[in-house]
């Protein structure tokens, strides 16, 4: 049976839908499919208005703060490379990481306590490369049927830096790892003996040595302000139609070691805050509405104390809205993407298809893989991701990262240079034309790394004003004579497939959309997917605004959860295509609701 | 305190509020005291809403619950786990959930025991998280929630029963569905001690860990302890408002090393009790993992087993380890639910459940279940309870008497007309009802004899035989504790595709025993299907119980055994309590095969030093 790779983001939490058997708006007559595309419009020459804070991952390198920990698994690391490297299968390349993980949860739902958690992780990841960098464990098989691939595991490692102890559980860690490697090539060896066709990109890429010693961070704050904060968020809520209401926060810190044998040495530590309101709904046809409001930050301290009635209030009324709204019907016409919708739009429909190792996976769809060099959307748009962005326009961006999970140092990567393609998200597994990593291998401790986006940043040479922008999608709806226009301001998530086994489509889940028609009047409409093929729709970009917004969220991948920002002007589509969004079947409860405000069900409770 | 709750004029006298909290001097809490998540507020609301749904909730055209049950469950957990003298996990959990079960139809016949092809969640049940502080207003609405979700699938079971019976092939049809239960009260909360906090096991965890770092030839090993109290409050349209609270702690020693012809050896030592005041004392648990580290090393250049089938004696931990994998499954008297698989139906045994009348075993042999029981022999049993899952209480119950098999262990779904539950309701199946199960097990035997007795009596018996040696176990693996990341991936599903599911857990701790008394520690040792008639040839029983308690996994010994990887602090603090009470057992005949799997080389490079 052959894999389904999908690629997937969310902030937090994809919405989850419900079924909807009847709109409250009788659907109208079929929306009828529209004449040849116009011919490309005019901007000025005014590019959109960006400012980024980087930082240079060997900022702050404080060498006296280097924890012994390293010492410790470069000392096993050289021990056991010296045996390796002998050996009939030799390994030729060690890696270790040791990440330390606090998680700290509290969410409060309707004014009380339902999450209360505080969990400290330490976990060991072995990679041993068995063979030559040229053909080695890692590489995949004609027929993959996933069963080659190192076992997902949480290799535990005792919490401190006793040397007796970490050493040892290193130490049996290798040895199953390098157990599993070499039982991993015997089957490449086999099937390549078999094969005509052999790729001919190496699989792995070496990288200097890098050593670099951050100051662990620490993780504070108020834990009991933040419960009667929650607890005060959630109970606000519950506001209008709202009937599922929670508040949560997340703070994690996180430390990671590394060392290879390539001699790199690595201690990074950062901390990461989130602050989500969700609320949610049944509407009277069954469909579950949900709303997330959320804010990022480097510290718990970033996130605003003032956050959370503006979270609540846009929350609550976009679901209000939402309840009342008609279900939307399958379009195909000029659209709109607004700022961060256009962000989660770039990062499905764009971000994961230039991941470099989808290029050279003989089952993905390799969308992009021959197009090196080629126009694959407007000349005056550019595309390039960099994890060194700290900050893009005032907003902290959630895929800063100093080094990646395989030891090479972050670094912006152009990846569309005036509307040509020009780069690939690279880590260190290697692809014709390009060679190296450029730090992007990332990865959830205990999975495997594959190169992952970071902050994928959209400019445009030539923008408008995002006024302007409205009144060109007007002028398009009049030129291909359709009944109105879509306007997309947020989406939730959405998924791509690039397994070359299904379509090469993606799909993204707004949650709010609005026609918009020719008299520029709005109707917000509910239960519609944005789908469509990559390249199509790129190529449908006719304009961008001047401001760019900047979504921050986790997206999941083979490699797990990784931090990640997708930042982009608003644009304009001469032509997309939404269709009616899967929703489960279900129906409203039976019963009417019991009272879940405060002031119900006795009152004083 | 009043609880309005439908049907509920037939209940007893509400059982008066629990005494306050003694307000005197400030004295560090040794009891856990009442719940400050579960309160009477939080239960009247419950109840509010039953009311609502015994009388209004109805889908027209369908049939209306004939019977709803809440179950209120929190759960606080401590755990810590160390390695060679350093935490590698501690963790302090609180969960509280309420889950709501609904059946439709009526007693003669209802959605119950019924797996829906394809879709075996659909059950009639369903549960939510509640806060971990009382809310009434939200546990009213989750009542609300998960009562409308649960009638919604009891509808969609009883339809495709109804539907899966004309289509026939169903041979119950004159069981009744359900049982009838009266009202219970039983308000008064039930304290118990205070947990161990998590950083108190880390500290105890620490301490026998270290002792590990003597031993270079292990591969790895850890301590892992846990602690936690389950409090449970049932509230039922038949009138019962009844709560029970469970406490249990526990202790695990696990190490691992690799024989010299490279299978992968593993040992533990497992003990769990009421408090951490029942478990060994530290030096104890030093000691213990200081001889399960030298069973370990003889057991490196221990020999494999050949073939062998004969006498074997079962002593101490190997015989209880004999009751629970061979003997405890089949004990259940609950139907299974039509449409199980017949994989899953394995685990609920069933060898036992048309032979009631019948002689099952050595008639020296008597069995009970008696889940009111606390301890046995001067030790804690976790076992019991006052009420099971369904919340009827529990009973004591002669299973096996002098060899003949006299009731089975039941819930609420009988298995024949007349048929009550006897309050041994503790596990679900597929189709959500609840299955009666073992709890606190006493297996006995009538003339017993010291140990070395048995001993002599099982040369005799082999010598009998022709055999040069008998054979003794002492423990069987449990997967929940032992599962080590040793397989790869490939392996892994090579494992699941190669094994025999009938057969019951690896030996772990096995000796041949000569007749000139020299005991020979033996390796591989792995039993074939032991059969339910294997009981009717025990042929010898000692004289001193031996008291077991464990967590009765709800997955299989493979399902463990692939799965047990991916936990990340090993601390198995999930399960079925349970607890049997045991002499040693000496079986006339059984077979025993060779299992040499789990081979790997040895490790290239010696390990690091770790003291």
């Amino acid at each position: 049976m052959r894999r389904t790779s999908r690629a997937w983001l969310a902030a937090a939490a994809l919405a989850a839908c419900g079924h909807g058997s009847s709109s409250k708006t009788p659907s109208g007559p079929p929306v009828p499919l529209p004449p040849a595309a116009p011919p490309p419009l005019v901007l000025p020459d005014i590019p959109t208005t960006i400012a980024t804070k980087a930082i240079e991952p060997m900022t702050d390198d404080t060498p006296a703060e280097r924890s012994a920990l390293l010492d410790i698994m470069s000392g096993e690391n050289a021990r056991w490379m010296k045996t390796l490297s002998a050996q009939p299968d030799p390994g030729y390349y060690l890696a270790y990481q040791i990440t330390d993980q606090r998680l700290v949860v509290m969410e409060a739902e309707g004014g009380a306590l339902v999450t209360d958690s505080d969990e400290t992780d330490r976990n060991l990841d072995v990679e041993v490369r068995v063979g030559a960098p040229e053909l080695d464990n890692s590489h995949q098989l004609s027929d993959d049927n996933g069963l080659n691939a190192p076992l997902s595991r949480h290799g535990a490692v005792p919490i401190g830096d006793d040397k007796g102890a970490i050493a040892r559980h290193i130490w049996v860690e290798t040895d199953r790892r390098y157990r599993e490697a070499v039982q991993a090539l015997a089957y490449v060896r086999q099937d390549q003996s078999t094969l005509k066709k052999r790729t001919t990109a190496p699989d792995f890429a070496s990288a200097p040595k890098e050593v670099y010693i951050g100051k662990v961070a620490k993780l504070e704050f108020d834990k009991a302000a933040w419960v009667a904060r929650l607890k005060r968020c959630s109970e606000r809520a519950y506001k209008g139609v709202v009937t599922r209401g929670t508040c949560r926060a997340e703070f994690s810190l996180n430390t990671m070691y590394m060392v290879n044998s390539e001699g790199s040495q690595i201690q990074q530590s950062w901390t990461n805050a989130q602050l989500s309101v969700s609320v949610g709904v049944k509407t009277d046809d069954g469909m579950n509405l949900n709303r997330l409001e959320q804010r990022f930050g480097v510290t718990p301290a970033d996130l605003p104390a003032d956050a959370d009635d503006k979270m609540i209030e846009v929350a609550t009324k976009d679901l209000e809205a939402l309840h009342e709204a008609p279900l939307g019907d399958p379009y195909v016409g000029p659209a709109i993407l607004e700022g961060r919708a256009a962000g989660v739009f770039f990062h499905e429909v764009f971000g994961h298809r230039i991941e470099g190792h989808r290029q050279k996976d003989e089952t993905s769809g390799q969308t992009f893989s021959s197009y090196i060099g080629k126009q694959i959307m407007p000349e005056w748009l550019s595309v390039y991701d960099d994890p060194t962005i700290a900050v893009l326009n005032g907003i902290q961006v959630n895929g800063f990262y100093r080094f990646d999970d395989e030891g090479v140092r972050a670094r912006h990567v152009p990846l569309v240079d005036n509307g040509k393609l020009v780069g690939f998200e690279m880590g260190r597994n290697p692809i014709d034309g390009f060679p190296t990593s450029n730090g992007h291998g990332r990865r959830q401790p205990g999975l495997e790394p594959v190169s992952r986006q970071g902050n994928l940043v959209v400019t445009a040479s030539k923008s408008v004003e995002q006024k302007d922008l409205e009144k060109l999608l007007i002028d398009e709806i009049k030129k291909q004579g359709r009944p109105y226009g879509m306007v997309f301001t947020d989406i939730s998530g959405g998924f791509t497939n690039t397994s070359a086994f299904a379509p090469q489509a993606f799909k993204v889940n707004p949650v709010m959309a609005y026609r918009i028609y020719p008299d520029g009047r709005r109707e917000l409409v509910r239960g519609v997917d944005i789908g469509g093929t990559p390249l199509v729709a790129l190529q449908s970009i006719r304009a961008a605004s001047r401001t760019i917004e900047t979504f921050n969220g986790v997206c999941g991948a083979e490699s797990g959860w990784v931090p990640v920002s997708a930042s982009a002007p608003s644009l304009l589509l001469e032509k997309l295509e939404t269709e009616k969004a899967f929703t489960p079947p279900d129906r409203p409860p039976v019963l009417a609701p019991p009272s879940i405000r405060a002031q119900a069900v006795g009152g004083s409770r | 305190m009043k609880r309005l709750m439908h049907v509920l004029a037939a209940a007893a006298l509400i059982a008066p509020l629990a005494p306050p909290m003694a307000a005197a001097k400030p004295v560090a809490p040794v009891t856990a005291g009442p719940s400050h998540a579960v309160t009477n507020d939080i239960l009247d609301a419950v109840a509010e809403e039953l009311n609502r749904a015994m009388t209004d909730l109805e889908i027209p055209g369908a049939p209306k619950p004939y019977h709803v049950a809440y179950k209120i469950t929190e759960v606080e957990v401590n755990d810590a786990v160390a390695s060679l003298g350093y935490t590698t996990s501690k963790k302090e959990r609180h969960f509280v959930s309420i889950e709501a079960r609904v059946r439709v139809g009526g007693v003669d016949f209802d959605n119950g025991n019924f797996v829906v092809a394809q879709a075996d969640g659909i059950d009639g049940a369903a549960s939510v998280n509640l806060p971990l502080e009382a809310t009434p207003r939200m546990a009213r609405r989750a009542a609300w929630l998960v009562t409308d979700a649960a009638y919604k699938e009891a509808l969609m079971q009883l339809r495709a029963k109804l539907d899966s019976r004309k289509a026939g092939g169903v041979g119950m049809s004159s069981v009744p569905s359900w049982t009838t239960q009266p009202a219970l009260v039983s308000e008064d909360p039930i304290d118990v001690p205070v947990n161990e906090t998590a950083a108190q096991l880390a500290t105890r965890a620490e301490a026998v860990s270290k002792v590990l770092r003597d031993y270079d030839f292990l591969r790895e090993s850890r301590v892992a302890a846990t602690s936690f109290i389950e409090r449970r409050w049932y509230v039922t349209s038949e009138g019962t408002s009844a709560t029970d609270t469970r406490r249990v702690s526990g202790v695990i020693v696990v190490a691992a090393a690799q024989a010299d012809d490279g299978q992968d050896l593993t040992q533990y030592f497992m003990r769990y009790g009421h408090t951490g005041r029942d478990l060994p004392t530290d030096d104890e648990l030093k000691a213990e993992a200081k001889n399960l580290a030298e069973t370990l090393k003889a057991l490196r250049t221990a020999p494999l087993i050949e073939q062998y089938s004969g006498p074997i004696l079962f002593e101490g931990e190997g015989a209880a380890g004999m009751v629970r994998n061979t003997l405890a499954p089949h004990l259940g008297g609950t139907p299974l639910p039509e449409g199980l698989r017949p994989q899953e139906a394995k685990q609920f045994g069933g060898a036992l459940t048309k032979k009631v009348g019948l002689r099952v075993m050595t008639p020296t042999l008597s069995i009970t279940d008696d889940p009111t029981m606390t301890d046995a022999a001067g030790k804690a049993m976790i076992g019991g309870y006052h009420l099971d899952d369904e919340g009827v209480p529990g009973q004591k119950v002669e299973v096996v008497k002098s060899g003949f098999l006299k009731q089975l262990l039941t819930s609420r779904t009988p298995s024949r007309k007349g048929a009550v539950s006897n309050g041994h309701a503790r596990r679900t199946a597929g189709g959500g009802v609840f299955h009666g199960s073992a709890t606190n097990l006493f297996l006995s035997g009538k003339g017993g004899v010291p140990r070395k007795a048995l001993e002599q009596k099982l040369i005799a018996e082999a010598r009998a035989e022709g055999l040069p040696y008998g054979l003794i176990v002492r423990s069987f693996d449990d997967a929940a504790v032992t599962a080590a990341p040793e397989f790869t991936r490939r392996e892994l599903v090579q494992l699941i595709s190669n094994a025999d599911v009938d057969l019951p857990p690896p030996v772990s701790v096995a000796y041949r025993l000569f007749p000139n008394g020299k005991l020979e520690l033996v390796r591989g040792v792995q039993l074939t299907q032991v059969p339910i008639r294997a009981w009717k040839d025990v042929i010898g029983v000692g004289n001193t119980p031996t008291v077991y308690n464990y967590l009765a996994p709800t997955d299989s010994y493979l399902e463990q055994k692939v799965q047990g990887f991916q936990s990340d602090g090993f601390v198995p603090s999930g399960g079925i309590e349970s607890a049997i009470v045991t002499p040693d057992l000496l079986f006339k005949e059984l077979d025993v095969v060779d299992n040499t799997t789990g081979q790997h080389p040895l490790p290239l490079i010696a390990p690091p030093d770790q003291k």
